[in-house]
């Protein structure tokens, strides 16, 4: 089916006020997503879309129980937001939010850590089960249901492969976007593991980009596989020494380069896709 | 955004850190005053913001004014890879009896900080991991915890140090904890620490990279982030929050999102085209944001043509669509121009561009849109 997350998952929004929260949210309903409240400090009491607006987590989920919150909140207050979640019991958190400095994305890793929280991102689309949730802010149209399991370093360059594979006929059964900051709480790995083990994905997809460990960390477990793993890493033109739009995006002192990351994949046995198209005819051959 | 030295060790300076006597100079006269200032013998420090400066000869000494002087003039008219020199350091010249390395960074496997020292300092970290790991001592901080000083004692320690040595060494390294946590260091370095022999400690070499999203909590340093790049296109997308690389080719780039962004660059490379630049927005496009990024790439005079290339996700795309038409209509550009929108509301941006004259890819796929361009470049 998807993992992590289904249809019936409940969720709320933090930052569901603002203008790009507000509109997510919406989006978000329209796709069949649970939103059952929001959280803005100070607009208590508001509704947004049909949503029930609470000044803080544990009021919004004392009245509505939830299992995932998506944080859309500015990256200055994000680490505040992210502990809130926590300490309010929510076990799975969705930051989408840019731009957070490290430092605190350091801290909320060792607090979800040491209370056995999952946190997709910062800086991510969020997770997307096709036909049946979203909690995040991808464009919906370019993906469809299906067996192909994706996991991605990027944003837009998780809708590019799955629009690809969309545009053949290939669905996908879920797509998460594990966040492009050097410091991420969810590693490739941990959800390898979860495609691993659903019974609906046949094929997981990886999308990675230059800089960082999370490829060559991914590659010692796509050995144990049993299902079949096909890599796209961009990047191959960056120069060295640059941060390529994100901030975990950057080759230094010769590590993290597209060739390196291509080969300690390929030789973990993923087929590795030189181009977006060639995602959709590796996948045809495998599955 | 990693500080020059001379701003490194002004913070480290003011948080206690002992740093060599020294002041900046920019021409012939503020090197005299600043030899002046400091006393012979000295050292003369290219200011550049990229390391392996040593090697590239970077580093010069001098016993007499006049050769202080002439060396810090040959100093500023030589760039050290690729970065022009435009101030050098003089610093009092040391004797030094042992060199160490102590180093913090965020390492990315743990997604903790992490400090390393070493009893080979004066080199890459890279270079001591690689040749002398038995040298290192490495601790894993807890971000909430911190470091306790009685840890910071232990690692000396265990480094070999002893006696005032130790309890010197290890009141350094507390202090470049703080500073590293203090203002949102991505690395903290000092290297080398020099113990001189009149057995004095100062941090000689000092490396100290503040992460780009902290910095709304840190204006009270008071840096001038116009004289961090030397290329004026960067600089003007910094100000106007964009991302910004300059490549070596005449195809101009412009992207909703780093990743794509990469991969369209790779894919112009894979069909036989050269970018000039990876220009990316993030996810905060306004009318006016994309109307700027249009702007700023059109600028560069290589242009031979230009590929849009958006998805709407978080980016709204009937307001990227207006921001390129008013682009457009304010400067005809006469090169080929493609651009491809898909996403939410892609009809009404489609719509938007088509009614401007604008060349609009429909397809999901960028390659369709690279391959587009580059045939129109061949006619």
């Amino acid at each position: 089916m998807c993992i992590l997350v289904d249809e019936r998952t409940r969720i709320i929004v933090q930052g569901i006020t603002g203008s790009i929260g507000s509109t997510q949210t919406k989006l978000m309903l329209d796709y069949g997503s649970k939103i059952v409240a929001g959280v803005t400090p100070g607009k208590g009491g508001a509704t947004v879309h049909g949503v029930p607006v609470y000044d803080s987590v544990k009021a919004a989920v004392s009245e509505h129980p939830a299992d995932v919150s998506m944080l859309l909140v500015p990256a200055p207050f994000i680490k505040d937001a992210a502990v809130e979640a926590m300490d309010s019991g929510m076990k799975l958190l969705v930051a989408i939010t840019e731009h957070v400095p490290v430092h605190d994305a350091v801290y909320i890793r060792e607090q979800a850590e040491s209370l056995g929280v999952r946190v997709i991102g910062p800086t991510t689309p969020g997770i997307i089960c096709p036909g049946k949730t979203k909690i995040g802010i991808m464009p919906a149209s370019v993906f469809m249901e299906g067996n192909v399991g994706i996991i991605s370093r990027s944003g837009t360059l998780l809708y590019e492969i799955a629009g690809n594979l969309t545009l053949a006929g290939i669905g996908q059964s879920t797509c998460v976007g594990i966040g492009a900051d050097p410091v991420v709480r969810i590693d490739m790995v941990d959800i390898l593991r979860l495609f691993e083990r659903d019974e609906h994905t046949k094929l997981v997809a990886i999308v990675g980009e230059i800089g960082g460990v999370q490829e060559e960390e991914a590659a010692q477990f796509i050995g144990e596989m049993k299902k079949p793993v096909v890599a796209y890493v961009a990047g191959r033109v960056a120069p060295p020494g640059e941060r390529m739009g994100h901030a975990g995006a950057i080759i230094l002192r010769g590590r993290g380069t597209a060739q390196s990351k291509i080969n300690v994949l390929k030789s973990a046995g993923a087929k590795i896709a030189n181009r977006p198209s060639d995602v959709v005819s590796l996948t045809k051959t495998c599955i | 955004m990693r500080l020059f030295e001379y701003e490194a060790k002004e913070i480290f300076r003011k948080l206690g850190i002992p740093v060599p006597k020294g002041a900046t100079a920019g021409s012939t006269d503020e090197v005299s005053l600043a030899v002046r200032k400091v006393g012979l013998p000295v050292a003369i420090k290219a200011q550049v913001l990229v390391g392996g400066r040593g090697k590239a000869g970077g580093i010069k000494f001098a016993e007499s004014l006049e050769d202080a002087v002439e060396q810090a003039k040959e100093s500023m008219s030589e760039p050290i890879r690729g970065h022009k020199v435009n101030r050098v350091l003089i610093e009092e010249k040391l004797n030094i009896k042992h060199e160490y390395y102590f180093g913090v960074i965020i390492d990315q496997l743990s997604g903790a900080p992490t400090i390393m020292l070493s009893t080979e300092g004066g080199v890459d970290v890279e270079i001591i991991a690689g040749d002398k790991p038995e040298t290192l001592v490495s601790k894993r901080v807890s971000p909430s915890r911190g470091l306790f000083r009685f840890e910071a004692r232990e690692m000396c320690r265990q480094l070999g140090m002893y006696g005032s040595l130790l309890l010197k060494s290890s009141d350094i390294l507390y202090l470049l904890y703080g500073v590293f946590s203090k203002y949102d260091a991505l690395i903290g370095e000092i290297n080398p620490l020099v113990v001189t022999t009149q057995d004095e400690i100062y941090a000689v070499g000092s490396v100290l990279e503040i992460d780009d999203n902290s910095l709304f909590r840190h204006s009270d340093i008071g840096l001038d982030l116009s004289r961090r790049s030397e290329d004026d296109i960067k600089r003007e997308a910094v100000e106007r929050g964009l991302s910004y690389v300059r490549l070596d080719g005449d195809i101009g780039v412009i992207g909703s999102g780093a990743g794509l962004t990469m991969a369209t660059i790779d894919l112009i490379k894979d069909f036989g085209g050269k970018p000039a630049n990876f220009l990316e927005t993030g996810g905060g496009i306004t009318e006016q944001l994309m109307e700027r990024a249009v702007e700023l790439v059109l600028k560069d005079g290589r242009l031979s043509a230009l590929l849009i290339n958006l998805y709407g996700g978080i980016n709204p795309m009937p307001a990227a669509a207006k921001g390129i038409v008013k682009a457009f209509e304010r400067l005809r550009p006469k090169i080929p121009i493609l651009v491809k929108v898909v996403g939410n509301q892609q009809e009404e941006a489609w719509n938007i561009l088509e009614i401007a004259g604008i060349t609009v890819v429909k397809e999901i796929q960028t390659e369709v849109a690279v391959k587009k361009l580059i045939s129109m470049l061949g006619e």
